[in-house]
Parts: structure tokens; sequence; C-alpha cells
């Protein structure tokens, strides 16, 4: 209670703070930096650094260091020039120290490039993040965003088919983890484990993963971890220069393309981007996956404005997307299903296609969010707005003219304001206070011909935190958090006879970091931090009802058990059914070495949360199609430990190795059960070449990766059970969950690729699944039908402008 | 804790002003089949025997109640199926007519119930004997099977009585199976001739 009157007493009293003198009354302006070479980054001694338009300036030390002192300016120019490199001219205000300027050598198609303290930096230093940017990124864009993500140790993929692909967080996915696009919290119907996030990863520069609970800087919902991504910076002083990439495909037969270009005029700097693909059937090695095309159409505009103490900033994205579904993954009941699963090949299955039929996903999402930074003298005050609109339409198979209407029909559109202040440094505390507030109008559009699966619904939510960290000794920093969430729920829907209910709700929770970093003597780090974090249910979990896929599933509010017996026929809410907030408590430690030869990344982690909401078996129904499985919500405890491990080394100038690992183990402790959707375990080994001739640069490499069986996956009950025996209760004498096939057996992957660099072009092969493996993939939804794409060579061209 | 709650519920309340409370409009469930009724005239004199499949509560988790058959010994009856979705008065029979290039019935039973079609019906194998209504045929001259004749034992049998339609889209040929595409209704009854 106490820190939280603290937090908004600081917060009340803000306007009293950053009045100070400034450092250009007495000419005690400083900038302190460093320069390294782009490529190597290694440090570039003797570098010249100019104030633009004075004589005032200085050369970088032996450590590629440089410092200037007395200046009677905060905010100005800086050149930076050096034989054999290209010129950079960076912007540079006393709020963003310590810059590194990654200069470019002449011959290379690098461009220079300024890295600044971020300033959406996540908040706490014992933190373990992974990030993926430059030419990491460059080379797997086109892929979805789900998939991008998965090249890193600990983060896989929840997927449907080959188009929809969700991030899995150390075992942890949709509302559990919080994906931060641009500063704001993406929204979406993200209750579906077939709703991928609708974000074009081809748009990003940069992507960071935390791994921790971080529910303390970004709320709810992020108890796995959470997923920051960052459009391009824009630099107020460049010339015209952008991006051009284009691919061609092989499997799927896929064209794809990305445009990015910028420009800055000092104080004003604006950048705009567009990107497209277009992608037929898929086909595994052995037959087409008829009907997976897709089509992907975005943009976006960013408009930065800098004027003294101010910094505005404004984006705009939209993104549209159509995303076929594997047409053999559609059956009527468990004989269907049965008989779905012991196909060869899957029904359905025809000759290469670029058309898109049922079922299929239309999704559109739009950004706009402006966001403006005021530099106090010594404190800053950040403040976002955020507007989205989301947009998901789902079509099934259906009769007659039903199957060109949606069965799913939502509209999302949330507005957000967040705002933070980075307070002054008080006895070396150093930290921010925030708050944020949230609005969402979730509205089933009319025409789906169908009773709406979830209702419609508003959410309002307020949070305030404060965040701190403090060096305990030159060594060691210390971090906390703390948050409180209040969210205001209330919903309207239409129950199986088309009657309207009605429910308020509201949901309330305390979070609270504590962490600690230690700076080893071995070029090593150690970092410790634990975590908490909340979700309240989602929409699905409490009030879904009817068929979804080859179930029936009723969310908390729409089934009561009297005994064995299941009935559906009433609507409850939170007056006669207490549905708890999912609490998460995570431990992580992260152990990081780095010198010239090897880097080492290790993080073992244990995530314990209270209440986890899970589908559950809850018996058979006979409907008019048959027999179909009924499944329902249900709340455990669970237990996920695991970790995750990279290791890459420096073999010579020309050769490097990277190895990676990750282990997950969970458990249902409530039921002392597994849990389904688990992603296995994974080893794999990448060996590097790099070299430069001339004016070429070349580079080659080769992955082998290794997934294991899931061994730790619920009991099989195969679905002929079901239909040779009608009345056969699967729960009878075992409340275990079960699946209807066994995990699928692990597999070995390799994936080639080969990079060539002249000048201002790129050319790039890739090839994945090499060697045409056929697999099935444990956390892909669609595994009961078809096996996953076989190899895709990938034809890429990139240029400089 | 408690003031704190009340403190931000004020404050939201005064955020949330623009709140909307509008409930989803009423959606005609136009897919939703809840009765089917199959009639068994007999060929001459008799009565017709009707049986009623119903579902009590659409999307929840009752069972479909289907009534056991009751035919005589020795009697060529005409089967015809009736489908419709009652909350919206609808009749999906004319709309699986109208699709029959994508809709076809099959059916299976213990055997030795009919003396024609002999065997089980065409659920395991396409092969197995139905005696469909020609005239219903496709385009293609593909059965859809609303109406069939079966003609009923010699001597009393009891057993079961399946009929399953299958939704075939762009698939239904000459061979295709009970096992091709989704099924719209997959109904099991008891069945006695006595």
């Amino acid at each position: 209670m106490r820190p939280l009157l603290i937090l908004l007493i600081f917060f009340s009293s803000l306007n009293a703070f950053g009045q100070k003198q400034s450092c250009k009354d007495d000419c005690s302006c400083t900038v302190q930096g460093k320069v390294v070479d782009a490529a190597n980054l290694k440090p570039v001694p003797f570098a010249t650094v100019q104030l633009a338009n004075t004589n005032k300036g200085t050369t970088t030390n032996e450590h590629g260091e440089f410092s200037l002192t007395a200046l009677c300016v905060d905010e100005f120019d800086l050149v930076f020039t050096h034989i054999g490199y290209k010129t950079l001219t960076h912007h540079h205000d006393q709020f963003h120290n310590n810059p590194v300027i990654k200069l470019a050598p002449d011959d290379l198609i690098l461009e220079s490039v300024v890295i600044e303290e971020l300033s959406n930096a996540n908040a706490f230093k014992s933190n373990t993040t992974t990030k993926i940017q430059g030419k990491d990124l460059d080379q797997i864009k086109s892929s979805s965003l789900g998939n991008v993500l998965s090249s890193i140790s600990g983060v896989s993929t929840l997927t449907t088919g080959s188009n929809v692909a969700k991030p899995i967080i150390h075992g942890l996915h949709s509302n559990r983890i919080l994906i931060i696009n641009n500063g704001i919290r993406h929204e979406s119907q993200d209750w579906g484990q077939e709703h991928a996030p609708e974000i074009d990863a081809s748009l990003i520069d940069e992507i960071e993963v935390i791994k921790g609970a971080s529910a303390v800087k970004y709320g709810p919902n992020a108890l796995g971890g959470v997923i920051l991504i960052r459009p391009p910076e824009m630099e107020l002083t460049s010339h015209l220069h952008g991006d051009l990439n284009l691919k061609g495909e092989t499997n799927g037969r896929a064209v794809d393309g990305n445009l990015l270009i910028q420009k800055g005029y000092g104080n004003l700097a604006w950048m705009a981007q567009g990107a497209a693909r277009y992608q037929g059937d898929m086909s595994a090695p052995d037959y087409e996956l008829t009907n997976t095309g897709m089509r992907e159409y975005s943009t976006a505009f960013g408009l930065r404005y800098h004027r003294k103490n101010l910094d505005i900033k404004s984006f705009f994205s939209y993104l549209d997307q159509e995303l076929g579904i594997l047409r053999g993954s559609i059956t009527g009941n468990i004989e269907d299903l049965a008989d779905a699963i012991n196909d060869e090949v899957p029904d359905f299955t025809s000759a290469f296609s670029y058309s898109i039929n049922t079922p299929k996903q239309r999704v559109t999402h739009t950004l706009l969010k402006t966001e403006a930074q005021y530099n106090f003298s010594n404190s800053r005050l950040d403040i976002a707005y955020g507007l989205q609109m989301n947009n998901r339409q789902e079509f099934d198979v259906r009769r007659g003219s039903n199957n060109e209407v949606p069965s799913i029909d939502l509209e999302l559109t949330t507005h957000s304001i967040d705002a933070e202040w980075l307070h002054p440094i008080v006895n070396k505390w150093e930290g921010s206070i925030g708050g944020q507030w949230l609005y969402q109008d979730n509205n089933n559009i009319p025409g789906t011909n169908t009773i709406p699966f979830i209702p419609n619904y508003n959410n309002t939510r307020f949070g305030i935190f404060i965040t701190e960290s403090r060096p305990l000794n030159p060594n060691v920093e210390f971090d906390f958090g703390l948050r409180y969430d209040i969210q205001l729920a209330s919903f309207r829907g239409r129950d199986s006879r088309n009657d309207i209910f009605r429910n308020e709700q509201n949901f309330t929770s305390v979070s609270g970091i504590l962490g600690i970093s230690k700076t080893l003597k071995t070029s090593g780090k150690l970092r410790f931090n634990i975590a908490t974090a909340w979700r309240p249910p989602n929409i699905a979990e409490l009030y879904s009802f009817g068929k979804h896929q080859f179930t029936n599933e009723y969310g908390f509010y729409r089934y009561t058990l009297e005994g064995e017996t299941l009935s559906t026929s009433q609507v409850l809410d939170n007056n006669t059914l207490d549905v708890k907030n999912e609490l998460g408590y995570k431990f992580i430690a992260n152990y990081t070495f780095s010198n010239d030869l090897i880097q080492i990344d290790a993080s073992p982690y244990v995530n314990i949360i209270d209440n986890y909401i899970y589908k559950a078996p809850g018996g058979i129904s006979g409907t008019v199609r048959g027999t179909l499985p009924l499944f329902i919500y249900k709340q455990t405890d669970a237990v996920f430990a695991g970790a995750d491990l990279t290791i890459n080394y420096q073999h010579t100038l020309r050769w490097s190795s990277k190895i990676s690992g990750t282990f997950l183990y969970t458990k249902d402790v409530g039921n002392n059960d597994v849990l389904f959707n688990i992603p296995p375990n994974m080893v794999s080994y990448g060996l590097s070449y790099k070299t430069k001739i001339g004016e070429y640069e070349w580079g080659a490499k080769a992955d082998i990766s290794y997934t294991f069986k899931q061994y730790n996956a619920p009991r099989v009950i195969r679905p002929e059970v079901f239909v040779d025996d009608p009345d056969y209760n699967p729960f009878i004498d075992n409340n275990a969950n079960f699946d209807f096939t066994k995990a699928p057996d692990g597999y070995a992957l390799v994936n080639l690729a080969s990079e060539l660099s002249l000048q201002k072009w790129v050319f790039s092969l890739r090839v994945l699944n090499a060697l045409n493996t056929s697999y099935r993939q444990y956390t892909n939804l669609i595994r009961y039908f078809a096996d996953e794409p076989g190899i895709n060579f990938q034809l890429g061209v990139q240029l400089k402008l | 804790m408690k003031y704190l709650n009340i403190l931000m519920l004020a404050l939201l309340v005064g955020f949330a002003s623009c709140d909307d409370d509008d409930a989803p409009e009423a959606e005609n469930e136009e897919e939703v089949i809840d009765q089917v009724i199959l009639t068994f005239s007999p060929a001459g004199a008799g009565a017709d025997v009707v049986v009623t499949a119903t579902d009590p509560d659409g999307d929840g988790a009752a069972d479909f109640v289907t009534p056991a058959i009751a035919l005589s010994v020795d009697q060529t009856y005409t089967l015809t199926l009736e489908i419709n979705n009652t909350i919206e008065g609808e009749s999906i029979t004319d709309e699986i007519r109208e699709e029959d290039d994508e809709h076809m019935f099959f059916y299976e039973f213990t055997s030795g119930l009919f003396s024609s079609p002999s065997g089980n019906g065409n659920v395991d194998s396409r092969d197995g004997a139905v005696n469909y209504d020609a005239s219903e045929n496709d385009a293609d001259g593909n059965p859809l099977g609303l109406t069939t004749v079966w003609q009923t034992a010699a001597t009393a049998q009891s057993g079961k009585f399946r009929i399953i339609l299958k939704h075939q889209p762009d698939i239904k040929s000459a061979t295709s199976t009970a096992q091709d595409g989704e099924s719209d209704i997959d109904l099991e009854f008891d069945i006695t001739v006595n």
C-alpha cells in the first residue's frame, strides 16, 4: 500500500521537477561516445569528431572513445570522418548520451549507424533479453513474425499450417505473452490459438524478446515474456536513402517484396514503407498442401519532429492479410477426424493453385500512434497515444451462399494512452513512474448467420507503475518495480436461443519485480530476476460456446457440472461463478560471457502459474453431425521449468559455429497431469563461413537442428475408439487429458544459406528443409492431417538505395 | 487496498463514459440442422412410419434425440428425408437438393434387416448396395439419396440404421466415399422389423 501512495504523490508532483539550471547557461555541456567499425565492431582510433559548422572537435583515442566538454549548446550535429570510412552526421541531444557510432568502411554495402541509448529500452537491467537485428533479421524477415522469432533460443511457434504462426516463449503463448509494437501494446483477438499477431515482420528493424515476466512495465498478460518490436529509427540528419528487397520462393511459388525510404532535414524526418507477399499452395515432400496460399499487403509511414527539448513521432501502419488454411484440416465429426488422421494424403488435395478458398482468415490491422518526449534538464516525460483497429473474419466451409460469409466477424478498437516520467536520479536511484489507460470496444459485425462465438465487450483498464534501479557497488545493480492494474469489463452476448445476456465485472491485481545484475571480472555477466504477472480470463475462456474446429467448447460461464452431467442451458456470471485471475511467478537467471572467441548465453528459469486456465475434455455429445468431443475451460496450477543455451564460437577469422538448445518441462500440478501443446526440446548447430575478396563479401551458413519427440504429452485415445463405441466415455476411470494421436516423432532439419554482397547489392540464396524431410511439428494444430512443407529455395536480392 | 480500488474505479468510470452497451444483433442460424424427419411410406396400403430426430439445444451439450424406427416385415418402403432448421423455420432439404452436386447421403444398417438392399449399406464401401431414387441424380449421374427404397426382411429383425450426409464440394464423384468430405448429418437409429 505504502509504495503505491508514494507513487501517486510522485505522479502528482511531476511539475515540481525539471526546472533546474541547464548546462547551456554555464557552458558545461558534454558528450561522450565510442566509434567502432560497423563490419567487425572493433574500435576505430584517431577518427575525427567535429561539431558541425564550428571548428570545435576532437579525435578518438586508441579505444575509439571520444569526449567533448565545455560546450555551450546541448543539441548539435556531430560529424564523424575517417579515411576509408563513410562520413556520418549524427544529431545529438544530451538525453541520448554515450552514442556508439558504427562507421561503415567505404567499400562495403553497410550504412554507418548510430546506436543511442534506446528510449523505450526495457526497464530492468536484470532482464534476460535477446535481440534480432541488422543482417540476421534481413535474412529471415520475409517469413511470418512467429517464424522470425523462433530463431531465438527459447522461442518457438504455435502454428496452424504454414501461414498462421504465433510465438511461444518458454511454453506460453497467446494471452500469456505480450507484443509491444512500436511502443504500443498490440491488441487483437489473441485468445484464439489460430490467430497470429497481425504484424508484418518485413517492416521491422529490430526485435527484442524479454524472457522474464514483465507485467510491471507493460501491464497484464506478460506471464511468459514480452516481445518488443521497433520500426526503423528516423535519423534527423540523413540524405534520402532506403532499402529494397525482392524475393522469390519455389515452395508456394511466392513473390515477396518490401521497400523502405527515409530522409531527415535536421529537425524533421520521415520514412515510408511498403511490403507485399503473394503466395500459392505450399507443398509437403509428398503432396500439395491445398488451400495454403496467402496474400499480405502492408504499409507504414512515420514522421518525426524535433525541437529543442521536444521530440514528436507519429506513426501509421496498415496490414491486410488473407490466409488460407489447409482444406483437408476441416472435419465434421469424430469419424471424419479418424478418417482424416488415417489418410496418407489429406482429403481435397489437388494440383497447385494460387486461389484461396474456405477455410481462410482475412485480417486487417491499423495502428496510429503519436508519441511525444519532453526533455527537462534532468528528467524526461514520455506520452504516447495509440489507436488500433483490428478486424478479423474467419471463413469456414459452409453450405451454399454461406460459404462466402464469414462465420466469425469481429471488430476490435483500442485506444491507449501511456505516460511515463523518467525521474531525476536521486541518491543513485534511477527509474520511472508511469501510467497506462486503455479502452477497448469489441463488436461482432452482423451478418455471419450464426450465433456469435464470443460476445461483444468493452474493457477499460488503468495501471500505474514504478520502476527503479540502483547500483549497489560498481559491479552490482539492483532493480525493483511495482504495478497496480484495474480492469473494468462489460459483456453483452446472445445465448443459444438468441436471448441477450449481459454482465459487468472488474479485475484487479498487483504485480512486482525484483532483480539483480552483476558484472563479473571475467567478461561475464549474471542476472537474476523474479517477477510476478497476471492476466484476467479472456473472452473465449469466459464465454465461448459451440463448435470450434472438430470439438465443441464451452467457456466458464457457459456450462455447469452437476456430478458427471454437463449442462449448457444457462449463462452464468461472476456472481454465480468465481473465475480467478491467472497469477504467474517467474524466476529467471541469465549468464552471459563474451570475448573475441566465444559468446555464451545461458538462462534457466522456473515459472509457476496459479489458476492456470486450460481446456479440458468434458465428455462427448451426440450431435446432428455425429459424435463430437466436448471441451470445457477449467483452472489448475501449472509449472514450467526449463533452460535456454546459446554458444557462439569464432574458430578463425572466417569460420564460426553456433550451438543452441532449449529444454522445457511442464506439469499440471493441480491434477498431476501433463499440459497440451508444449514445444518439445530442441538442439541445433550452425557453421558459418565469411570471406572478403576485393569488393565482394561472401558468406555461407549451414544449420542442422534436431527437434525431439514431446515425451511429456497427454495419453492417446484414437478417434476410432469413439467411432466403434459411440457411448464410450474416456473419463469413466481416468480423468486425465487426452490427445487423438501421439506426439510426432523427432526430426532433423537442415537449412542452408549463402549471401554475396557487392557495393549496394546483396544477393542471397536460402534453402529451407534442404533434405526435403517429411515431418510433423507437435505445436502445429494441423499435425493430425498433413506434413510440414518440403524443400524451399528462396532467392533474394537487396538493394541499398 | 479497498480504498485504492474505489479511487481507481472512480477514475475508470470517468474515463469510460463513452462506453457503448449494444449486444450483438440476432443472427439467423442458417447452418443449423435441428430436425431430421424420416418418412417410410409403405407400397400400397398402410400408414406411413414417421420418425422425427431432434436437437434439444443447438450447439449445447445435450444429445440429439433419435427415436427408434419400427417397420413391418416383408414390406417395401420408400424413405424420404426432410431436414429442417426449426429455429428459423427453414427447410434445409431444398438447399441440399439445389446443391446435389456437392451432397450425398450414405446409409449403413445391420445385415439382414432388409432383403433389398442386401449387405450393410455403402458407408464401409461405396460399392455396397443402396436403392437410390435415380430421378434425384445430379448432373453427373451420381445419386443424392433424399429418397431411397427399402424392402424389409421376411422375418423379424432388429439392429441399427445410420444416415450420413456428406458435403463433398468439388470431390463428389462416382467413387467418392462416406470417408470423403465433411459430415453434415451423421445419425444412428435403433430399428426393428416385425
